[in-house]
């Protein structure tokens, strides 16, 4: 620590240019005081500038001289300020939003020809307003459901909330919400994620060319920023939608200085009370979100936020089998400036997510809960060197203890005792730094490393077997004892992290990049789909860290003065220790669950062709995915490589809206992918009474494709009293609009008729197709003052 | 896992349903299947040799009738098992002991399976199994509910059992209920398979599985399995109740004991029973 701040001190000193001046300050939007992110500042006349970090700060040095300053963003009014620079100078400049309706006055914005100029590839910025106008399942506002439609991300099928970025897994994905990860996005097992739309601000997807401030897992970031909360005047949101009904407030606490935001989101239980309440049984099903921030500033160069967000799914039947799950996560953060180029983030972060299975019963009545808890400090500086040269370093530490499960009898007469699978602990550090460096006017180069040191502590008593491989005759050597604190395994990584942009002309640009990513937290599920009940597990004794390394390169266009974009972007990633269950391993109640424990090795490759246009009443893109993923797993298909549970070959996703006028805005979406391969039988036999299939080869065949149409329309209501606040939005939606009875899953029985009665002698087989959603119309009534 | 996260899920969703579709399969060889048991109890010794068949096509699979089948035990006993000596038609495939025998507690069997030239064979051993001590019954509050809205067939009583589960042994154990002296299950692709892990010395009423109408005769054999009969019983639930390795694994052949390339299992048990006349009040 003592050497870290050392640091700091020498940067803020030494590069201290004697013949220059800063100008620094933060840019906000004027109706609501929130900080714009990825505002583009520029020196007009001269082609240099920068943007605004992910705190709305902006740090840019000149030599003395009169300056012209222009700050734009998407969606708001540019604005020109002119500085004579003769000594540092601190601004804070308030951008008017052109937004007119109802329709989000934030947006997530970036400099318009970003697409081209931007060191960053294999990234999307997830612009909320236009989500808003987009079709949605139930109306909900959706981020990951968004997120599933960019170009290199697959999902497992419509209702997950899972996603699988450029061939990675599903546990492959940082989720963060105001820097605190979320370990399982779900709501009712995925048909909707954990993010309310009324309260996310800005979000950003990486999937290739991972900035080193993030590490932990091998795909891709999805970075969810909520709102501060409006610090001009006390306002409001909220929806009332067929399925849950959301209120959002915020408002200053003192006016420019303090603000809170407060939000809270539930579903119906009666919505699900026809189909579950039956033969008088009462029923549960439920789920609700809670977030909450408050920010103040003290002077300019600090700011203070806390934030919270607690979630929770419970299903309850009959009294007596229940099971829930949830995350809650807290926030503390300052902003700091040791200088007026050296911009600070310290964020303090608790992250929990639990789950609990239930049965009521006297006899064989038990509660099984697991619990993963996180700790974490992170240190994150930005240091404005001059305007070729934006130095990232920072530190992150966390704590993680994970229970895996605790079984134990809930009454006296239970058949049960209590078990408890060990806890296991976990010490993480990490440091990185990160160059990014203009050299000339066409070239920009990011370079830099991150490196995580990664260590698994006692208190822990370690099974060892004979072979630690070997699932069906376990035998047990003894135990290792490991005392509090003593490192039971310890994985040193350095993650290299390279990009590189040529600007070929001012509309079109290469760009290339590597990553290495380490994984030490790893869900390993044996399903496509991970649900709340898999167990996260940290790298040990005998997991390893998962490695991946990727290279992509890229090319960028922009036509008609940005107002298109167009990409094509290749791929390959190669990843060590992907981890998997052996075939047919016991994964509940099993006291030797490391023995099923496989990894293995696994490669993607893809080409990802994207075009986008962001202005104009016509808005949207569509994107088309060519790519493979292959895995190779000892213990799993016999060893041999077979397709990933998620290798869809070809997928192709439109978004589109249409802003007819002030009043109506039409929203449409179509996506199309390759049926996932499924694993089906290539005969049966008997065995007793039983018709059983016979297996050959796993993945071997594919679902049906998937392919979907989607449309929306939004009639903003014309205000009864346009002299108040209040306004209020109707939204229509009709998902699957062709109604295509789209696979879900596969699944074999012996043939049954309608009432579920055996055919004949029971000894014909036939195979069944699960879908979820055949055409499903819903409404929302959303209203903000 | 199918049953309860599919089932949840298409509840949630009010809409969703299953529907047939036919499965473009490619074929590949046919495989030898062997399911043998060996037991305690007399008249409970058997191998039955079949082969697999196409997906689709019903009927009784196609059963091995010249095959070699031999049981030799670690203390130098050895029996041969000859083929349907009675001839009856519903016996083809099976092969029983040419004279009276049983397991023994302790001792380990082989099996050796000769058909057409291929040997398989197979090892398992014979574990003691706790007594029922006492059984009883009563009505099942669902199955009453239930039977209340609809006229029903009666079946609303589960049998309760009463053992003790020995602590100092790792013990698993199959299940099979008998209604009327004929196998039931609640679901065809039932199998009532447990181990002892987590569980404590006194099993005090623990439900059946299977519901009986008033005066219905009830049995329930319990049988011990070793490990490996643990291990492919399990896989056994897995791939019957696979959901398409959607949320569950994907579906897997079971791990059998069988060498040689062989699907099925050798099962060597010792077996208690308890028999009760459900009186229905």
């Amino acid at each position: 620590m003592r050497l870290f701040y050392s640091l700091i001190l020498i940067l803020s000193t030494h590069f201290a240019f004697g013949q220059k001046f800063t100008i620094n300050g933060y840019v906000k939007d004027s109706g609501n005081g929130e900080e714009l992110i990825g505002v583009t500042v520029l020196v007009v006349g001269t082609g240099t500038g920068t943007v605004t970090n992910s705190y709305g700060f902006y740090s840019i040095t000149l030599p003395p001289g009169k300056y012209d300053i222009q700050y734009s963003y998407v969606g708001y009014r540019n604005q020109v300020k002119s500085f004579d620079l003769t000594q540092n100078v601190s601004e804070n400049i308030e951008l008017i939003s052109e937004a007119t309706t109802i329709d989000e006055v934030v947006i997530t914005g970036e400099r318009l020809d970003a697409n081209v100029t931007d060191i960053q590839m294999g990234h999307t910025k997830l612009n909320i307003a236009q989500i808003r106008k987009l079709p949605a399942m139930f109306g909900e506002v959706d981020i990951i459901k968004n997120v599933q439609l960019q170009p290199g991300v697959i999902t497992a099928g419509e209702g997950t909330s899972s996603f699988f970025v450029r061939g990675g897994s599903a546990d492959q994905n940082l989720i963060l919400i105001d820097e605190a990860p979320i370990y399982d996005p779900s709501h009712l097992f995925g048909l909707f994620s954990v993010f309310n739309g009324d309260v996310v601000k800005d979000s950003e997807l990486y999937r290739g060319g991972i900035p080193s401030r993030f590490g932990g897992r091998l795909s891709s970031i999805l970075e969810v920023r909520t709102k501060d909360g409006n610090n001009k005047q006390f306002s409001g949101a909220g929806g009332i939608g067929s399925l849950a009904s959301r209120l959002m407030l915020e408002g200053p606490i003192v006016k420019d200085k303090a603000s809170y935001i407060v939000s809270a989101r539930r579903s119906y239980q009666e919505i699900f009370a026809p189909l579950t309440n039956q033969n008088g049984q009462s029923n549960i099903v439920y789920f609700y979100d809670v977030n909450a921030k408050v920010n103040w500033k003290v002077k300019n160069n600090n700011r203070f936020f806390a934030a919270f967000y607690s979630g929770r799914d419970q299903f309850r039947f009959d009294r007596t089998f229940g099971f829930g799950w949830g995350n809650t996560t807290g926030t503390f953060r300052w902003n700091h400036l040791f200088s007026d180029r050296l911009f600070s983030n310290t964020t303090l972060i608790a992250s929990n997510f639990n789950y609990k299975l239930e049965l009521q019963d006297p006899v064989q009545g038990f509660a099984w809960t697991s619990k993963l808890q996180q700790y974490s400090l992170n240190n994150d500086l930005n240091y404005f060197i001059n305007t070729n040269n934006e130095l990232t370093f920072g530190y992150h530490l966390s704590y993680r203890v994970f229970q895996p499960g605790i079984i134990s009898p809930n009454t006296d007469g239970s058949i049960f005792m209590t078990i408890s699978q060990p806890k296991q602990y976990v010490f993480e550090n990490n440091f990185y730094v990160d160059n990014k460096q203009k050299i000339g006017s066409k070239v920009t180069l990011s370079y830099g490393a991150r490196l995580s040191i990664f260590q698994n502590i006692g208190p822990a008593d370690i099974t060892t077997y004979q072979d630690p491989q070997d699932n069906i005759q376990i035998i047990r050597t003894g135990t290792e004892h490991y005392d509090k604190f003593e490192p039971v395994k310890t994985y040193i990584n350095l993650e290299p992290r390279f990009a590189a942009t040529y600007l070929i002309n001012p509309v079109s640009s290469v760009k290339a990049s590597y990553n290495r990513m380490v994984q030490n937290t790893h869900l390993i599920a044996s399903g496509t789909v991970p649900v709340p009940f898999n167990t996260w597990s940290p790298s040990g004794y005998y997991l390893k860290p998962q490695l991946a390394d990727q290279y992509a390169i890229g090319y960028f266009r922009n036509f008609k003065e940005n107002k298109y974009e167009v990409s094509v972007e290749a791929f390959y990633k190669n990843m060590q220790h992907v981890t998997d269950f052996a075939d047919n391993a016991q994964l509940f109640f099993n006291p030797d669950l490391s023995v099923e424990f496989r990894q293995g090795s696994s490669y993607a490759k893809g080409l990802e062709f994207s075009g986008q246009k962001k202005e104009g009443k016509f808005t949207g893109f569509v994107s088309y995915t060519l790519s493979k993923v292959m895995r190779k797993v000892p213990g799993v298909n016999l060893g041999n490589e077979f397709p990933a549970n998620h290798d869809r070959r070809n997928v192709v996703n439109m978004a589109v809206t249409y802003d007819l006028n002030e009043r109506w805005q039409f929203g449409s979406i179509f996506t199309y992918s390759t049926g996932r391969p499924i694993t089906l039988p290539s005969g049966r036999y008997e065995f007793g009474t039983y018709n059983v299939d016979l297996i050959s080869e796993r993945n071997g065949y594919r679902l049906p494709a998937y392919h979907r149409l989607d449309l929306s329309a939004t009639w903003n209501k014309k205000p009864r009293h346009p002299e108040k606040r209040w306004r209020g939005q109707y939204v229509f939606s009709i998902y699957n609009v062709y109604n295509r009875h789209n696979p879900f899953t596969l699944y074999t029985r012996v043939a049954q008729d309608k009432d579920g009665n055996v055919i004949g002698d029971g000894t014909q087989k036939e195979a069944r197709m699960i879908y979820l959603f055949p055409i499903f119309p819903s409404f929302t009534y959303n209203f903000k003052f | 896992m199918r049953n309860v996260l599919i089932i949840l899920l298409i509840g949630v969703v009010l809409a969703g349903c299953d529907e047939p579709i036919t499965l473009d399969i490619n074929q590949t060889p046919s495989r030898l299947v062997i399911e043998g048991q060996v037991t305690d109890s007399p008249g409970l010794q058997y191998v039955r040799v079949s082969r697999s068949g196409d997906f689709y096509k019903n009927g009784t699979t196609q059963r091995v009738t010249n095959a070699q089948v031999i049981v030799r035990d670690d203390s130098g006993e050895q029996m041969t098992f000859t083929h349907n000596p009675r001839g009856s038609a519903d016996s083809v495939g099976y092969y029983i002991p040419s004279k009276n025998y049983v397991g023994v507690v302790g001792r380990t069997y082989t099996l050796s399976v000769s058909v057409d030239g291929n040997t398989y064979g197979s090892v398992d051993k014979l574990l003691r199994i706790t007594k029922i001590d006492s059984m009883g019954y009563r009505p099942n509050v669902f199955r009453e509910r239930e039977a209340e809205d609809e006229s029903g067939d009666g079946k609303i009583w589960e049998l309760l059992i009463y053992a003790k589960e020995p602590q100092d042994t790792e013990d698993n154990y199959l299940i099979k209920y008998y209604r009327n002296d004929s196998l039931v299950y609640n679901n065809e692709t039932d199998v009532y398979v447990l181990n002892d892990y987590g569980v404590g010395e006194n099993i005090d009423g623990v439900p059946s599985s299977v519901y009986y109408a008033p005066g219905d005769k009830a049995r329930v054999e319990m049988y011990s399995l070793s490990r490996d009969g643990f291990l492919f019983y399990s896989d056994l639930v897995s791939i019957l109740n696979s959901d398409g390795g959607m949320f569950g694994p994907p579906p897997a052949n079971p791990r059998s004991n069988i060498t040689g390339g062989a699907m099925g299992f050798f099962q060597v048990s010792a077996m208690t029973s308890k028999e009760v006349t459900v009186s229905g009040n």
